[in-house]
């Protein structure tokens, strides 16, 4: 009981992390819709993995190939926007093409197995009440590769955010630095989507940026990593409260967190 | 090196459309030019091909004989560019250290940490634009003019030689436009920092006269203001120019 106590909110800790170390970056480069496209092209990535694995009866493992079709999706929307078209077009394009993979790839793992959109699904909503050494690898892992890489270029992704003429002016080249962002995002959510479960990781990934912007004056690191840290345990502990899956309370703590703020705002 | 910014034959599309038409210029170092045209006349076009932002179809320009396309880090260093206050995210909370601080740090590599002798630095370039001890206020909340000589700082700690300007006195009160137009000056005659800019207005900067380039897509007439800005003129750069028996309106600025 206790060894599962400590693997579940090790998990929810390093989850934190990673949403933390992504967040407030999605959330002040205005990336929010960019979220979009990247959950969807996981669900179009994870439904192409399992009828892969059908097909050609292969043993490959799911996050990997929603991994690729994001950071290919989110590179598209990158070229998209560099070719002059506006952001929002360039997302509403490429979630257009994963919701196509999702339909399609979906459709026809069903005709093949019964099971795998069942499969499908509990990667989208996160089913899983149980937290794995596996999951835990698999974080420490990301976060090895996405913390350090974060922090070293925080300055240009932020300067990149508060003035791209400016920046590029300066010198920085804007395009290395949003593929390396997208990328970053992309594996961040991939990962997370395979333990709390896409859905979630679609509402929690902006949560922390949304509340650094309404109380933090100075875009504070640590009141990000603090507020997703938070906001992960707390969602573990209220799901095994009420008995949900761990995605279900992240997702809860979320909704109340930005009601929260919301109502914090109307009174002051 | 030698002592000019020369415009070849510039000729820039976006979409299939012209922005830029066939347009040529050279200005002699020491200059203080200001672009004038209407709204769509090319004008931010203008300044980013000449920073190699934006790629033309055609043309040639050469910055003090370098070649834009060719030396373009060099330009980069050579150049401080002040974008449109209005084009930056007030969402981002950012210090005044912080923006005037990248101006030094991009020529580093990351991480790009403020060191003590980089705030000096900072400390310095805020004092020449008259914003002592202003390095820990937010961006956001500064007035107009602050922000813009917190742009003209974030330009000037790279030790430039030719500033470009992008609309510095739009949104301004008159008296703010004229300070910004003084310490312009200030710094042209001061620091030998060449100046292009541009204005859909040159009344604050008056006093000084500077060099107009009137511009439409094509260029209508490079010369003094007093030349330059003659209804005959205007008429063909502005096709609302509207005479009045006081002088004449060009759009909603009077000139």
């Amino acid at each position: 009981m206790l060894e599962f106590f400590i693997l579940s909110y090790s998990v929810a800790s390093l989850s934190g992390l990673l949403v933390g170390s992504v967040s407030n970056i999605l959330s002040t480069s205005r990336s929010i819709t960019f979220g979009l496209t990247m959950l969807h092209a996981i669900l179009g990535g994870s439904l192409l993995g399992v009828y892969l694995n059908l097909i050609f009866n292969l043993d490959l493992p799911i996050p990997l190939i929603s991994t690729l079709v994001a950071i290919c999706l989110s590179i598209m929307v990158g070229e998209l926007v560099e070719k002059g078209f506006s952001e929002d077009m360039s997302i509403a394009f490429t979630v257009s093409i994963a919701t196509t993979m999702t339909i399609v790839f979906g459709y026809l793992s069903s005709q093949i197995s019964s099971i795998a959109l069942a499969r499908a699904w509990s990667y989208i909503a996160g089913t899983s009440a149980i937290s794995t050494f596996q999951d835990l690898l698999k974080l420490a892992i990301t976060l090895f590769i996405v913390l350090p890489i974060t922090h070293l270029f925080f300055r240009e992704f932020k300067y990149i955010a508060f003035d791209e003429d400016g920046s590029k002016a300066l010198g920085l080249n804007i395009r290395v630095y949003r593929y390396m962002f997208y990328s970053l995002a992309a594996i961040s959510a991939s990962v997370l989507s395979s333990t709390i479960g896409v859905l979630a990781t679609h509402v929690v990934l902006s949560v922390p940026g949304f509340l650094i912007l309404k109380f933090s004056k100075r875009l504070s690191i640590a009141f990000t990593y603090l507020s997703s840290v938070s906001i992960m345990i707390l969602g573990y502990y209220l799901a095994s409260l009420l008995s949900i899956p761990p995605s279900g309370g992240v997702g809860l703590v979320s909704i109340i967190a930005v009601l929260g703020v919301v109502v914090y705002g109307r009174r002051y | 090196m030698v002592n000019e910014l020369l415009v070849e034959n510039l000729t820039v599309l976006y979409d299939g459309l012209t922005a830029l038409e066939n347009v040529s210029f050279t200005l002699d170092s020491p200059f203080f030019t200001v672009v004038m045209g209407p709204n769509g006349a090319g004008k931010t076009t203008l300044l980013k091909t000449i920073l190699g932002l934006v790629k033309p179809a055609s043309g040639n320009i050469r910055v003090y004989g370098l070649n834009v396309f060719k030396e373009n880090k060099k330009i980069k260093h050579l150049a401080g560019y002040i974008p449109q206050v209005i084009n930056i995210n007030l969402h981002i909370p950012m210090t005044v250290k912080e923006v005037v601080g990248m101006g030094a740090l991009s020529k580093t590599f990351p991480p790009r940490i403020l060191d003590k002798k980089t705030e000096e630095e900072v400390e310095r370039t805020l004092r020449l634009v008259e914003l002592e001890n202003y390095s820990e206020k937010e961006f956001k909340t500064l007035s107009g003019g602050e922000r813009q000589r917190v742009l003209i700082a974030r330009a000037l700690i790279k030790k430039p030689r030719l500033l470009l300007l992008d609309e510095p006195f739009s949104m301004l009160d008159f008296d703010i436009k004229c300070d910004i137009a003084n310490l312009l000056v200030k710094l042209h005659r001061e620091m030998n920092v060449d100046v292009l800019l541009v204005a859909h207005e040159i009344s604050p900067c008056i006093s000084f006269e500077p060099e107009v380039i009137l511009l439409n897509k094509k260029v209508y007439a490079v010369g003094r203001a007093a030349d330059v800005l003659r209804l005959d003129i205007l008429r063909k750069a502005y096709p609302g120019v509207t005479e009045l028996p006081q002088g004449f309106i060009i759009g909603e600025d009077h000139a």
